[in-house]
């Protein structure tokens, strides 16, 4: 119902997170920011989302700190905004991929980048300890209302991207009632694209279909229709626009992991940048991309935590992209903000240069057939699950930054502890066909602990 | 130096110094408790132009969101024309983030029930102890309201209640030239609009502009309007008027640049209201006897209700009174616009009264019976105040005494009221007499026995 971590405030609404939660957490962020500096805020369409602003817009202010509220855009528009106007941060509003009744703030550092680990432990211990900068009346901040987020986050990508090689395709969206709809409505009316949209009415209470990037997801909605609509490419986002999954142009839906190692193919011929950063439950296929083009993996534990501070203990021009599994990529020209809209011009722009369609694309990979199950688990039988496990697969490679992953060439497993409930996660991959018995027994074992 | 008090959670709702003292969180924790108490529906929230204002409607925005109400943000406006909103617009209940005439590091929430009126003592005390139990019943993301904004229709609604009882028409005909000093508070802009496009003066105006800090001090009373006298003398103005931060308090200039005691204010309205309203008067204890005159030349009674807004608006409302008020502070009560204080009522009859009468401000309160009247405060110790309104009493055997609010004696040709002040260690000192001689010799009895 509530979790208070270094990813921020996150809970269900009325049940766990409460307005007190959210003042707290705003005054803290506001004392844990640079004296005097503009706060920028936006939010998601969940209906929960107006309680929440008003929040934060009162924490802040009475920090000290003005703030620029951008009203319902994408977590990218406000990360975007933070660094164009110079601001001493930003706060999203908003719970991503989970269902409407939960929401959550994200708090966004100078250049709208993620707080590192540190910075939010800082955040964390100003929020326990309650003791808030409190200005007087003299210094109370003020509040200005922005509607131009989207136009001016549109003319950035349009710096980047070649809008012209990739205005012609004819492309399908499941905005999921998210925010994607305003960037996309604005890149038709603004630059003459033809996106054809579904479900794009923005919704505060209850989404067409679950909100998350996976591959059943695309399959709901979105891939039926790609050939019905003669669509070259189709992309589903999540509510805040920060993932994206694909589906082809014959109606498939695609995995969720493949868009990782797609952009690594499509970028890391391009740049100096050789490393691309991801967590330990990625598909192995982004190593063999990577390594067609003299990249490395650096893999790291799973959450945005890890890979933040991976990419800052690296020089950026190192680095190719970060990245996870679940259709959220980060790439050095947007300085590292996970941005679906910017990976779905990625792979517009890979089938433009290539002159193929997406389906070559992505079938021309080798296959890798990844199975992932939940088993719910008393946490305090974890640690001897882990130890058990890692003695029973002793012949291949053990991995314990993170539960317990190991390595057999062309195939692994990863199981480790849920962020966001009792329960452990369990991962198995094998190149080629699917590990189908590896994967039962390692869920059999762990079914033994419950 | 006396123990300030610099937050106060009480039975008048929550007023505080802004920063330290009055927080985001506790406002909008009030918000949680006061939509427990009003129900789940829409509540009217607006404000007046304090600087910390937006933060603390922000926060009480959100604590109405989370327990389940919608919000009609009116912004910044008038406390009687929030009251009169509430109450047209049949809201659950209204909050306005004003200290009034508090100096601008306060900032105070007050709150009115579905009827646009403050709650009574009782009620008070419910919504209190619902702030402090702290276990607000909050709504999940389906049950979530919205937030609704009207600028524009507060104004209209609020004129044209008093344009039902004031003839817009006769001052329009007059076009008197009205000096006002808007304090750069809630009326400025409202009050511009009002004298000019609807009462057709020629208006000379200073402090209305709502985006810059009050230029003095917020209570309008006679110390406090030095540069309305001096633009009234200036412009050669009819009259002058002085608001304070939220409209609700009146304080009036004649043409002579002399402000007027708010007590002679009162009395002519009342006298100006009486002339075509039925019923009686109630005014607060500290109150002068002018008003009693003024009622018994109408042949009406007055009745006299402890000092406090929603004293003297429960005893108007028990006995039907025509109209009421408090003269120190400049509020003046006509529930035939709304039970509130409302300085637009004011300025209304007062000009009305110039045009019907002919006379000038100085020639209608030449009008009035004179009286003497002196303010004071002493301080005293924490905990010696029972002892020494005790003793107090016990000086003055055989006279006439009211202890519903503090002490006041009473003689036939004078009285003097002695109140503890809500927010300070200090007695506040009231006496009036028909005598300068008279006068002195009442409070310098009444402070000797106090030991000041």
């Amino acid at each position: 119902m509530l979790r208070i971590s270094q990813v921020g405030l996150r809970g269900v609404v009325g049940r766990g997170l409460t307005p007190a939660h959210v003042l707290d957490f705003a005054a803290a962020f506001g004392t844990f920011l640079q004296p005097g500096r503009c706060v920028v805020v936006g939010r998601d369409p969940r209906a929960s989302g107006r309680m929440l602003r008003e929040g934060v817009v009162a924490g802040l202010m009475g920090t000290g700190h003005d703030v620029m509220d951008l009203g319902v855009v994408s977590t990218p528009v406000i990360q975007h905004a933070i660094r164009r106007v110079g601001a001493g941060g930003g706060v999203s509003i908003g719970a991503s991929h989970n269902a409407a009744e939960w929401n959550a703030l994200k708090f966004l550092g100078p250049e709208g980048v993620y707080l590192s680990t540190a910075e939010a432990g800082e955040l964390l211990d100003i929020y326990h300890l309650r003791k808030f900068t409190r200005v007087d009346w003299t210094g109370v901040g003020r509040l200005r209302e922005e509607a131009g987020g989207i136009d001016a986050y549109l003319e950035e990508l349009a710096a980047v991207f070649d809008f012209e090689a990739v205005r012609r395709f004819r492309v399908l969206v499941d905005c999921c009632n998210g925010t994607s709809a305003l960037i996309l409505r604005r890149l038709n009316e603004r630059y003459g694209f033809g996106f054809v949209l579904i479900n794009e009415k923005l919704e505060g209470r209850a989404f067409a279909h679950e909100p998350s990037t996976t591959k059943a997801a695309v399959g709901l909605q979105l891939a039926p229709l790609m050939q019905p609509v003669r669509a070259d490419a189709g992309f589903l986002f999540d509510v805040d626009s920060d993932r994206v999954a694909v589906a082809t142009e014959r109606g498939e839906a695609v995995s969720e992991e493949m868009i990782l190692p797609m952009l690594a193919d499509w970028l890391l011929p391009r740049g100096e940048g050789k490393i691309v950063i991801t967590n330990l439950s990625v598909t192995g296929l982004v190593d063999e991309v990577a390594a067609r083009h003299g990249g490395r993996v650096l893999r790291v534990p799973v959450g945005r935590q890890a890979a933040i501070d991976a990419i800052t203990s690296h020089r950026p021009e190192q680095i190719a992209l970060a990245g996870e599994g679940t259709g959220a990529v980060m790439m050095p020209q947007f300085r590292f903000i996970y941005d679906g809209i910017a990976s779905m011009f990625g792979v517009l722009s890979m089938m433009a240069e290539r002159g193929v369609g997406l389906a070559e694309i992505v079938n021309g990979y080798p296959r890798y057939s990844i199975l992932k199950g939940l088993v719910e688990l008393s946490t305090r039988r974890i640690p001897q699950l882990l130890s058990e496990l890692e003695q029973s697969y002793r012949d291949g490679r053990a991995n314990r930054v993170d539960g317990l992953r190991v390595d057999w060439p062309g195939r692994w497993f990863h199981v480790r502890v849920s962020q966001t409930e009792p329960a452990v996660r369990v991962i198995c991959e094998q190149r080629g066909e699917a590990p189908e018995e590896l994967f039962e027994s390692l869920i059999g074992r762990v079914r033994s602990y419950v | 130096m006396a123990r300030e008090h610099l937050l106060k959670i009480g039975v008048s709702g929550v007023r505080g110094v802004v920063g330290e003292f009055l927080t985001p969180q506790l406002a909008c924790d009030f918000a949680q408790a006061f939509a427990g108490y009003v129900g789940r529906g829409r509540v009217v929230v607006g404000r007046d132009t304090r600087g910390s204002g937006p933060m603390l409607q922000h926060a009480v925005t959100c604590g109405l969101l989370a327990a389940g109400c919608s919000v009609v943000d009116v912004g910044v406006l008038p406390t009687p024309t929030i009251q009169i909103y509430v109450a047209e617009t049949r809201a659950r209940g209204g909050i306005a983030l004003t200290a009034s005439h508090n100096p601008p590091e306060y900032n105070a929430l007050k709150l009115f029930n579905g009827e646009g009126l403050f709650f009574n003592q009782y009620e008070r005390e419910e919504l209190i102890d619902l702030y402090h139990q702290s276990e607000f019943r909050l709504v999940g993301n389906a049950e979530m309201g919205l937030v609704v904004r009207d600028y524009e229709s507060g104004p209209r609604r609020h004129f044209e209640r008093v344009l039902r009882l004031v003839n817009a028409e006769k001052v329009r005909g007059r076009r008197f030239r009205v000096g006002l000093d808007g304090v750069n508070g809630a009326g400025s802009a409202m009050s511009v609009r009002y004298l000019t496009e609807v009462l057709g003066c020629d208006l000379r105006a200073i402090s209305v502009d709502p985006s810059q800090p009050f230029p003095r001090e917020a209570e309008p009373k006679p110390e406090t309007l030095g540069e309305l006298a001096a633009l009234v003398r200036r412009e050669g103005c009819d009259i002058g008027f002085g608001q304070d931060p939220d409209g609700d308090r009146l304080a009036v200039c004649d043409e002579d640049g002399h402000v007027l005691d708010n007590d002679d204010v009162l009395a002519l309205v009342v006298d100006a209201v009486l002339e075509r309203v039925p019923g009686d008067v109630v005014v607060n204890l500290t109150t002068s006897s002018v008003l009693d005159e003024v009622a018994a030349r109408h042949r009406r009674q007055v009745w006299r209700a402890p000092v406090g807004e929603a004293n003297v608006v429960e005893r108007m409302q028990a006995v039907g009174a025509a109209i009421g008020g408090e003269g120190s502070n400049g509020g003046i009560i006509l529930p035939a616009v709304h039970y509130c204080r409302d300085s637009y009522t004011g300025m209304g009859f007062l000009l009305e009264r110039m045009a019907v009468t002919g006379k000038t401000v100085s020639e209608l309160v030449g009008g009035l019976p004179r009286f003497r009247r002196r303010m004071g405060k002493v301080a005293f110790e924490h905990g010696r105040l029972g002892q020494l309104m005790q003793s107090l009493e016990e000086r003055f055997p055989g006279v006439e005494a009211d202890r519903t609010d503090g002490l006041k004696l009473m003689w036939p040709d004078g009285w003097i009221h002695v109140r503890a002040s809500n927010t300070e260690p200090l007695l506040r000192l009231a006496a009036e007499a028909r005598t300068e001689e008279r006068l002195e010799e009442l409070y310098g009895r009444v402070v000797g026995a106090l030991g000041g």
